[in-house]
């Protein structure tokens, strides 16, 4: 059965988080939630939570018209609309009782093989079910979802022994096609995996810590980068999330867990806690949390509290050597290390890995489902089996038992076999449950350059892309720089890509990578420095290579197909925009931010922009309205939080395509790519027809009120006169003599060079490049 | 005996007609005074009492060197009497603040200053300008009890200072130090070890000594960033301000060295001498780079004023000494000899001697007038930009000047023949007083190192920036004349050579420094051949402009930038070429082949 309409009831974060990514994926939602005592409206609540979800940033909703997807309504009311839904998701409080209740009536007006799921985190599947009919019990599983819903990938389902195995794969399917979930199945065990394991790390970092008498920020070094787990550490974490949660979860999970699990020996009575969550500080929603901000005297000082005492001072950068060491010799190295740091780190990470070995098959069937759900759901960079690897399977469980500590069963058998994966024959195999090397199969339709790039060698590479051969004539143009931003290297890869495409029988190119971010831009710094030397002729030939390159990749005798995720900003974005087709992640965020750093985009940015929208039917005809909407766009440095917001200003056609999950993104690009091979017909040279001085003045005329608002700095106006200047088609142009690409082209060279010989453009690239932050100068 | 006259024809040329002092400096709040016919008339003042005053000490002080006894030091005969007269002058005080008596002219007059004093006595110097050292840390890093107490004494001249830094087993590296700070519980600190090299360490010139000494506290982080500040002063001051008890600062010998002999070079030793921190707890080595940087400016012009003497003198020698007959044609056929300045040979030495000292002189009032910009103009931008390039051009006045001073004065005494040997014509004095600046303040070698590795990639090369773009615009905005296509061809040429190698460095450095660190110095040397010829160049364009006013000095400008550019300059593609055979060269010899 699938899936088409949604019911989710409790309006809550997480309800409201579930509802709107439903309805991100295009699905109509109803939103439920109880009538509050004497409203006049009866939806207050569920219609509430969507206001305020549309203030929300990071934004729950990628689109406004997603928005419009859900409807709120209450439960005395509209409980009878769920009937003609296939999934109803129960996100209401965590009261045994008050669930059953709801169920009872759910399972009154839902139609017969509809599936019902709880949020729960807390509760066991099978106190869920217990009293329910076994329709209800067959119809019945737990989707436990990550805050927040549209961007934590981890979805944790978990069947009773009743469940219908045909529910889970519709389940399974719809969140990992349509909501773009990794799916990871887990026992009905307390916490399940991912809140199993990370409470368990959150504890006992923080009791170390105490024990330890470390400050926060060392604690927070330690325990984040050079872990590969975010830099927010546990201690930032906990702010974020919520420190009033903690005694919950820790409550949730010391309550369901039998005496004798490790965790119970972590409880205790947390004075300090206890006192800030009474004070107020509970976290960054709250006065503040571990860290604060103190705005007293006018400045924003960041301060760190004293675990010892509770006093706040002044957040000092942490400087331990074990940190510098896990730079170069990473987890090793600072497991390895006897400072404080070191012998912090390992005592409270060995106690995690061996508790996560030990918990291997009782919470999940295999190794590597533990480490997905530490990776989609905490967002670490690599399972805590990953990491035992890292530390040597074998070295780990010796020291461990040169300590006299346990050393769990799977772990002793991956000690045996030297580690928890292997590369076998260009495969990645992981240990089972018997100590036997299984390979990790992916599932259907689900294309990994990782993969690829373990069983072959690259068609051509160089220190900053490579070319792959991914299989049915199709090559993908990887890109492997810092933040993937174009440097010359890569950009001669572009070009050499379009080249051995054709002379090495491919027949269609994807353009994709397997980093957070498909590309940042151009690599500011080079610029910078030929700038500040300089370089002039230098600086204009990177411009001219990328406009060479990406014109190369646009007139090609080949489908170009993108498939960005994430970041795909200023070059990044011209790249999508020179390309025949874009297969997006939803997760995409694509921008021409240029001007933010002071120049105009050069590599075909503004020409691209100004050519899809006069040929966008949609679109108010004539040449000036492309040109003001380029000039908006471009000029504010607007960035699409999303591939649907990127179509709305036309980064992308209406034609292109979105995938939700990000490891199906590839195949998709790539069957996309294949689809346009029949027929296929480079697009030819394009005329652009420009308004000249005539539109120049008007845009300057806006610009100057702009200016007279105070929403122009003046470096601004300088920017922007240059944008102008492209845009309109400089002071030569007319609408009766329609221009060329390669003349476009030329004006933003020109302007570029122009910007990039001011000051003021100057610092602001060096302020990006130092702060990550624009400049507003 | 050496000929010396100042220079303040060729000084009042590079402030008013190449770098427009008088609408920049006295533009500055605070320097409204001083006017160019101020400065002038300080100069003339100046330089009338180093050539009579100092001058006349300078063999004679070479040759008697200080007198050591029982921890005391006599200076030479005169030094006490001549140090009198300099303080009395109010010279010890010249840039320094009003607020504590300071006279508060601009820092581009005190440099012009140095080059006068080490022209004609550099051993003498030495003191006033450490005592300036220690003015300039305690003004920035001082709290106001110890600016009250020691800056104007400082400042009179009565008291002078130090800067201990080196210990017996660590220079370069100052994290290494073992000197120790313990808290004595009343607010001061008793500290414990000895300091080498500490010049006028000890002497009979003042009434109190200053020391400004690196120590670490007991609690201190290891390496550099545990390193303190404090003064320890000969006498501990008391209540009403003057000199009291001894503290426990000794001097337990001096060095017997090369050169500057009459400058005391002293071992100190601090056995539990009473010391006050300044500013905080472990930030002595960012107070001491306050004291550092302009020092290494000074040294750098120490370079140059032993060259300028050097050049005078040599100058005068060959226009006098007969010597053989011109290979072109006898010249002074009323002689026995031509003089000696007929040779080619002999002019191209004296050439290069002045093409250097003329064209490092106006770097260094440019880099001086951008001091002054860079503590007082009023916008924060403009007060960056100076500060960048103050930051850019350091190492490389402090290094190539010293470089080319030991050069020049070398090239003083081989035109002097057998007499630039002998001590009473002074030459050879100037090589071997020229020989410490090159390792002192910083080794020439470190100098080069701080370019490369500290200074190039800084913003992202924004400090260039406040170089590269000055002489980009100057080629692109003269490429088109004729009467210049001679200058600004050849520095075209070198400037592109000069941004190829900046490049070549980032870009490999950032990968491997060690090849940083094999290109520095003759980077270093390259990027100051290429600042000279861009001074020339622009020092011809206004002698063109004004070739009317004054054709005889003119002519000889545009005589020397020629000779800068077609016969020193060229070595900028040599230089070019073995950067860029990289650090291979350098490192294939394995350590037990040495």
């Amino acid at each position: 059965m699938s899936i088409e309409k949604v019911a989710v009831i409790g309006a809550g974060v997480m309800g409201a988080g579930i509802a709107a990514h439903v309805a991100n994926a295009g699905i109509p939602v109803l939103l439920l939630d109880i009538v509050p005592e004497g409203a006049t409206d009866r939806n207050a609540i569920a219609a509430g939570a969507v206001k305020k979800m549309l203030k929300t940033d990071p934004a729950p909703f990628m689109s406004k018209r997603a928005a419009k997807l859900v409807t709120p309504g209450n439960i005395e009311d509209h409980l009878a609309d769920i009937a003609d839904c296939d999934w109803i998701v129960e996100a209401v409080i965590e009261r045994l009782d008050i669930k059953h209740d709801l169920y009872a009536k759910i399972q009154a007006v839902r139609k017969p093989g509809s599936i019902v799921t709880s949020n729960t985190s807390t509760l066991p599947l099978s106190k869920l079910v217990e009293g329910m009919d076994d329709a209800f019990a067959r119809d019945f599983a737990i989707t436990h979802f990550f805050n927040p819903p549209r961007y934590m990938r981890l979805l944790e389902i978990v069947a009773g022994a009743a469940t219908r195995e045909d529910a889970v794969a519709d389940l399974t399917d719809f969140a990992d096609r349509r909501l773009g979930k990794g799916v990871v199945l887990c026992n009905d065990t307390p916490g399940f995996i991912a809140n199993r394991i990370g409470t368990f790390w959150i504890q006992c970092a923080l009791v170390e810590a105490m024990d330890r008498k470390l400050p926060i920020e060392e604690v927070d070094a330690v325990m984040g980068r050079p872990m590969g787990i975010p830099k927010t550490g546990v201690f930032g974490l906990m702010d974020l999330v919520g420190i009033d949660l903690m005694p919950h979860v820790d409550k949730g999970l010391g309550d369901n867990l039998p005496a004798s699990d490790a965790y119970q020996d972590l409880r205790r009575e947390l004075p300090l806690i206890q006192k800030m969550i009474a004070d107020g500080y509970t976290g960054r929603k709250g006065k503040g949390g571990f860290y604060r901000l103190n705005k007293e005297g006018g400045k924003r000082v960041k301060e760190a509290i004293d675990l010892t005492n509770g006093v706040y001072a002044p957040a000092k950068k942490a400087s331990l050597s074990s940190v510098s060491a896990s730079r170069k010799g990473g987890f090793k190295a600072l497991m390895a290390h006897d400072d404080r740091g070191g012998a912090y780190a390992w005592a409270v990470m060995s106690k995690i890995l061996a508790y996560a070995a030990a918990l291997v098959p009782e919470i999940a069937d295999d190794v590597p489902a533990v480490d997905r759900a530490m990776k989609l759901g905490y967002n670490w960079k690599f399972g805590p089996f990953e990491l035992i690897d890292q530390l040597g399977a074998g070295d780990f469980a010796a020291r461990l038992k040169e300590e006299g500590r346990a050393v769990p069963d799977l772990l002793e058998k991956a000690a045996a076999a030297g580690g928890f994966y292997r590369i076998e024959g260009g495969k990645l195999q992981f240990l089972d449950v018997t100590g036997t090397y299984a390979d990790l199969v992916r599932p259907e339709g689900v294309l990994l350059l990782e993969d690829i790039k373990r069983a072959g060698e690259p068609v051509a590479k160089n220190g900053s892309a490579s070319l792959w051969d991914i299989g049915d004539g199709v090559a993908c143009l990887e890109f492997h720089t810092k933040l993937n931003t174009f440097d010359p290297d890569m950009l001669k890869m572009v070009g050499k890509a379009v080249a051995l495409v054709p002379n090495k029988g491919f027949k269609a190119l994807v353009i994709y990578n397997e980093a957070s971010n498909f590309s940042a831009g151009a690599n500011l710094g080079l610029a910078l420095f030929a700038a500040n030397t300089a370089m002039w002729p230098l600086v204009e030939e990177m411009v001219e290579q990328g406009q060479k390159a990406f014109l190369a990749l646009k007139r090609a005798g080949f489908p170009v197909v993108s498939a960005p995720s994430g970041m795909a900003l200023g070059g990044g974005c011209e790249v999508l925009l020179s390309s025949d087709a874009v297969q997006a992640h939803a997760e995409s965020y694509i921008g021409l931010v240029e001007v933010g750093v002071g120049i105009v985009p050069g590599w075909g940015g503004c020409k691209e922009m100004l050519l899809r929208l006069s040929k966008d039917p949609k679109r108010p005809r004539g040449p000036m309205p492309p040109v003001s909407s380029s000039f908006e766009t471009i000029g504010t440095a607007k960035v699409a939080k999303s591939a649907f917001e990127a179509k709305e200003l036309g980064f992308l056609k209406a034609s292109d395509g979105i995938t939700f999950n990000r490891e199906r993104l590839l195949a998709d690009a790539k069957a996309r790519a294949l689809a346009l091979v029949e027929d296929y017909a480079a697009p030819e040279a394009a005329e652009l027809t420009l308004p000249g001085p005539s539109g120049a003045a008007a845009l300057r005329l806006a610009l100057k009120d702009l200016t007279a608002r105070g929403l122009a700095t003046p470096h601004d106006q300088v920017v922007a006169g240059g944008l102008v200047d492209v845009l309109t088609g400089g002071p030569g142009a007319d609408i009766t003599e329609p221009v060329s690409e390669e003349e476009v082209l030329k004006l933003e060279r020109e302007t570029f060079m122009k910007l990039i010989k001011t000051n003021g453009t100057l610092a602001r690239m060096e302020h990006m490049i130092e702060t990550g932050k624009p400049l507003r100068n | 005996m050496v000929t010396y006259a100042a220079p303040i024809d060729d000084i009042r040329f590079v402030m008013n007609e190449l770098f427009d002092y008088q609408n920049s400096i006295p533009t500055l709040p605070g320097y409204e005074d001083a006017t160019p016919d101020v400065v002038e008339a300080v100069l003339e003042e100046g330089a009338k009492f180093c050539v009579n005053e100092l001058l006349p000490l300078n063999l004679p002080g070479d040759a008697e060197g200080c007198h050591y006894e029982n921890g005391v030091i006599r200076t030479p005969k005169g030094f006490k009497e001549a140090y009198k007269a300099f303080r009395e002058g109010g010279w010890t005080g010249l840039s320094c603040d009003p607020e504590y008596g300071g006279q508060g002219l601009p820092k581009t007059l005190q440099f012009i200053m140095s080059e006068l004093i080490v022209s004609t006595n550099l051993s003498f110097g030495m003191y006033p300008g450490l005592s300036h050292g220690a003015y300039n840390a305690l003004s920035v890093y001082g709290d106001d009890d110890q600016k009250q107490t020691f800056l104007p004494r400082l400042i009179d001249g009565t008291w002078s200072g130090t800067m201990c830094l080196t210990e017996p087993h660590c220079g370069t590296d100052l994290g290494l130090i073992r000197t120790k700070a313990e808290p004595d519980g009343k607010g001061a600190y008793k500290i414990t070890g000895t300091k080498i090299f500490i010049s006028a360490g000890e002497h009979d010139l003042t009434d109190n000594i200053v020391h400004l000494v690196l120590a670490k506290l007991p609690d201190a982080p290891p390496g550099s960033k545990g390193i303190s500040l404090f003064i320890v002063p000969k006498f501990l001051v008391k209540d009403d301000g003057t000199p009291g008890m001894r503290n426990g600062v000794t001097c337990g010998s001096i060095e017997k060295k090369m050169g500057i002999k009459a400058s005391s070079t002293c071992v100190m030793n601090f056995e539990e001498a009473e010391g006050y921190l300044v500013g905080e707890p472990h930030t002595g080595m960012a107070s001491m780079f306050v004291m550092m940087n302009t020092a290494r400016l000074d040294v750098g012009i120490q370079g140059l004023g032993l060259a300028e003497t050097a050049y005078q003198t040599a100058a005068a020698y060959a226009k006098d000494r007969g010597q053989g007959r011109s290979l072109g044609g006898t010249k002074a056929p009323e002689k026995a000899a031509d003089p000696i300045i007929v040779h080619p040979d002999v002019r191209k030495n004296l050439l290069t001697m002045r093409a250097y000292n003329e064209s490092a002189r106006a770097l260094a009032i440019w880099i001086g007038m951008e001091v002054d910009i860079s503590e007082k103009h009023p916008d924060p931008a403009r007060r960056q930009e100076a500060d960048d390039l103050v930051q850019l051009m350091t190492p490389i006045i402090k290094s190539f000047f010293t470089d080319y001073g030991f050069e020049a004065t070398n090239l003083g005494v081989q035109i002097h023949g057998g007499h630039g040997y002998i001590h009473e014509y002074g030459m050879e004095q100037l090589v071997r007083d020229a020989r410490i600046a090159q390792i002192y303040e910083g080794a020439n070698g470190i100098q080069a190192l701080d370019l490369v590795g500290r200074k190039l990639g800084q913003g992202m090369g924004r400090l260039l920036r406040r170089f590269f773009h000055p002489v980009a615009g100057f080629i692109e905005e003269n490429q088109e004349s004729a009467e210049l296509m001679e200058f600004i061809l050849p520095l075209a040429k070198a400037f592109g050579r000069l941004q190829q190698a900046t490049g070549w460095i980032a870009q490999n450095g950032l990968r491997d420094p060690e090849e940083a660190g094999a290109a520095s110095s003759d980077y270093l040397r390259l990027f100051a051949l290429v600042s000279l010829a861009y001074i020339w160049t622009r020092t011809v364009k206004v002698s063109l402009e004004k070739m009317d006013e004054r054709p005889e000095f003119y002519r000889a400008k545009i005589a020397v930038a020629r000779f800068y550019v077609t016969r020193i300059l060229p070595q900028s593609s040599s230089l070019f070429a073995t950067i860029m055979a990289g650090k291979a060269p350098l490192m294939e010899l394995e350590e037990g082949a040495f």
